[in-house]
């Protein structure tokens, strides 16, 4: 599809829209003991899964969009239902003006979707027979396929591996081929379910920078749920935050920083061993005179903490930083815990 | 320049695709290649040859001669290779796929999920030979029968070797729908359905009890894989209807599939999968 045909399909700069989406599970409860056997096997206890409830969320085109949240908060529920395999329990779900599950054929020739624990490489074939494959099932003319061959080749790096099998290849190798093969037919969506999972530093680095050079020079709208905060950070200008099914945070990173207090880290060195005890920062660790706090910088102000702290012992170096957003998180799902 | 959407086309296209694939594997290495081929023939003469060899030492089994019996191996061996060339990646055994939560990727894709499933296990070089076997058995049995056959038994031939292979993919699709309400227990259920049809494939079922007759004409329709649709081709069975049964049976049955599979992706859609294996959609 050309970019003729993209504008004309699609209503307003809206890439995807959820309103008022819930989806319910029901998951069998059984019980281990011999006495409920039958009980087990003919009334066996159901619990209700309630992934998503009363979502609305807009993602406009061209945005990067963080979607995050502890483990079973509902994301991989959320990219599935964006993804024609799922269908809501109630609400809407549309995308590029289509019904996932009503328009699937259309629609899913026109987004990408990347599952981190899942591949559509053939196991048993290089990888250049994957990208044969796609060529053929997603009808994709041959100028443009070459174009974008050469494209995700250069950017992903895919050439020291392009003849290697896929099963052959390791972790962030895969993800990358992967994530070369979901864009051959120029999504003009990509929902990345955690894609940097398992993958080391230097292939996370790698695929992140692809991301962001994709959404940058192609106006490709992303989605990527990831557990890694600071990746996400790195990638996203915009986060949505889901616990427990309800969307509980959508904003920008400085914003939910703000949200939830301007935690910030302070470092002390003091001649002694012993951590002063300051009364409005949290003691983290303390190892060799170097003692580390957290403290909410609208509530504190840092010369009061240095202040009270010099009173305590001899400060000889301190140091300060914001807390990293993966700890920010951290600190709201404990919240969102109690 | 704007991409053919004929169905037939694209179905084409797919199975060339597939067809290059299979190629460039079975090429890769030649001594995996040949141990490939030699296993593929003999498991396909090893599923026909007790039969084959009773049917030597006696001279036929019951009302089938010799020549009659080899007639319908090579049938039954046809049956089974074309279904092995045609539907490997465990679209025949559709069951593990669905069990193991890996349909996604198939509806990730843009293709109707019929036309992903006809095309996506073809392996026209590796997985032919059984094909062969079977087609040689049967090259065999025609000359030594000396039957006089008219183009119009060469189209009932074909017909009939169609139906019998879509009672086999609708019998385990319709065990394979299981799976979806019960992804680990039914998992492997569409193996074993498979397994029986053709372990039973190339027995002659003449002389037994008619409520077993009706019983492996119906609900386990393995009477349909080659015994009753060679019966009509010999013309041992001339009964009224009797060249139609065989193609309106295939018929029904992949209706009653086809329902099943639907309800069964409707229920897949709701509740999603329940699991995720991740060794290999295609494996």
């Amino acid at each position: 599809m050309d970019t003729l045909d993209r504008s004309a399909t699609c209503a307003g700069d809206i890439a995807v829209e959820l309103q008022g989406v819930n989806k319910t599970f029901y998951q069998r409860q059984r019980s281990a003991h011999v006495r409920d056997v039958f009980k087990n096997l003919f009334r066996p206890r159901v619990r209700e899964i309630r992934a998503l409830q009363d979502v609305d969320l807009v993602v406009r085109r061209g945005e990067i969009v963080a979607y995050a949240g502890p483990n079973g908060a509902g994301k991989s529920t959320t990219v599935k239902l964006l993804s024609s395999v799922l269908a809501p329990t109630s609400g809407s779900v549309r995308a590029l003006g289509m019904d996932p599950l009503r328009d699937r054929v259309a629609y899913v020739s026109r987004i990408g979707v990347v599952f981190g624990q899942r591949t559509e490489l053939w196991w048993d074939q290089p990888v250049s027979a994957s990208f044969e494959w796609k060529r053929v099932v997603w009808d994709i003319p041959q100028e443009r396929y070459e174009r974008m061959l050469g494209f995700v080749r250069e950017l992903l790096g895919l050439d020291e591996f392009m003849d290697s099998l896929a099963r052959q290849l390791s972790l962030g190798q895969k993800m990358r081929a992967d994530l070369g093969l979901m864009l051959m037919h120029e999504p003009e969506i990509l929902f990345l379910d955690e894609p940097t999972i398992g993958v080391d530093v230097l292939a996370r680095r790698h695929i992140l920078d692809f991301i962001k050079d994709l959404n940058r020079e192609k106006g490709v709208t992303v989605m990527i749920t990831s557990h890694d905060m600071d990746e996400l950070e790195q990638l996203a200008g915009r986060i949505v935050m889901i616990d427990r099914g309800r969307i509980a945070f959508d904003g920008p990173f400085d914003e939910l920083r703000n949200h939830f207090g301007d935690r910030r880290r302070l470092r002390l060195q003091t001649s002694g061993e012993e951590a002063p005890d300051l009364s409005r920062a949290e003691l983290l660790t303390t190892e060799a005179g170097w003692h580390e706090y957290v403290f909410d910088a609208e509530q504190v102000k840092l010369p009061a903490l240095l202040a009270e702290a010099s009173a305590q012992a001899s400060v000889l170096d301190a140091e300060t930083h914001r807390a990293p957003i993966d700890a920010v998180i951290a600190d709201i799902y404990a919240e969102w815990e109690t | 320049m704007a991409a053919n959407r004929n169905p037939v086309v694209q179905v084409i296209r797919r199975w060339r695709v597939q067809a290059y694939l299979d190629f460039m594997w079975m090429t890769r290495d030649f001594k995996f290649f040949l141990i490939n081929v030699v296993s593929d023939i003999v498991l396909s003469l090893s599923g026909v040859m007790a039969v084959f060899l009773l049917a030597e030492r006696f001279a036929g089994i019951g009302a089938w001669s010799r020549d009659q019996i080899l007639f319908m191996l090579g049938y039954a061996a046809l049956v089974q290779g074309l279904l092995e060339m045609f539907f490997r990646y465990n679209v025949l055994a559709i069951s593990r796929r669905i069990g193991r939560g890996q349909l996604d990727h198939a509806l990730v894709q843009p293709q109707p999920l019929w036309m992903a499933l006809l095309t996506e296990g073809f392996i026209p070089f590796s997985g032919c030979w059984g094909a062969i076997v079977g087609l040689g058995i049967s090259v065999w049995s025609w000359g030594r029968l000396d039957m006089a056959v008219e183009p119009g038994w060469w189209l009932c031939y074909g017909v009939h070797l169609l139906s019998s292979c879509v009672v086999v993919l609708a019998f385990s699709y319709l065990w394979s729908a299981l799976a979806f309400w019960s992804p680990v227990g039914a998992e492997e259920i569409s193996s074993r359905a498979i397994g029986f049809a053709w372990q039973l494939k190339s027995f002659p079922l003449d002389g037994l009890h008619p409520l077993l007759v009706n019983g492996l004409l119906s609900v386990l329709p393995v009477g349909f894989v080659a015994w009753y649709p060679c019966r009509v081709l010999l013309g041992t069975d001339q009964g009224a209807g009797s060249l139609w049964t065989t193609p309106i049976f295939a018929c029904a049955l992949s209706f009653v599939a086809l329902i099943a599979i639907k309800k069964g992706m409707n229920h897949y859609g709701h509740t999603g999968s329940q699991r995720y294996l991740r060794w290999g959609h295609r494996s």
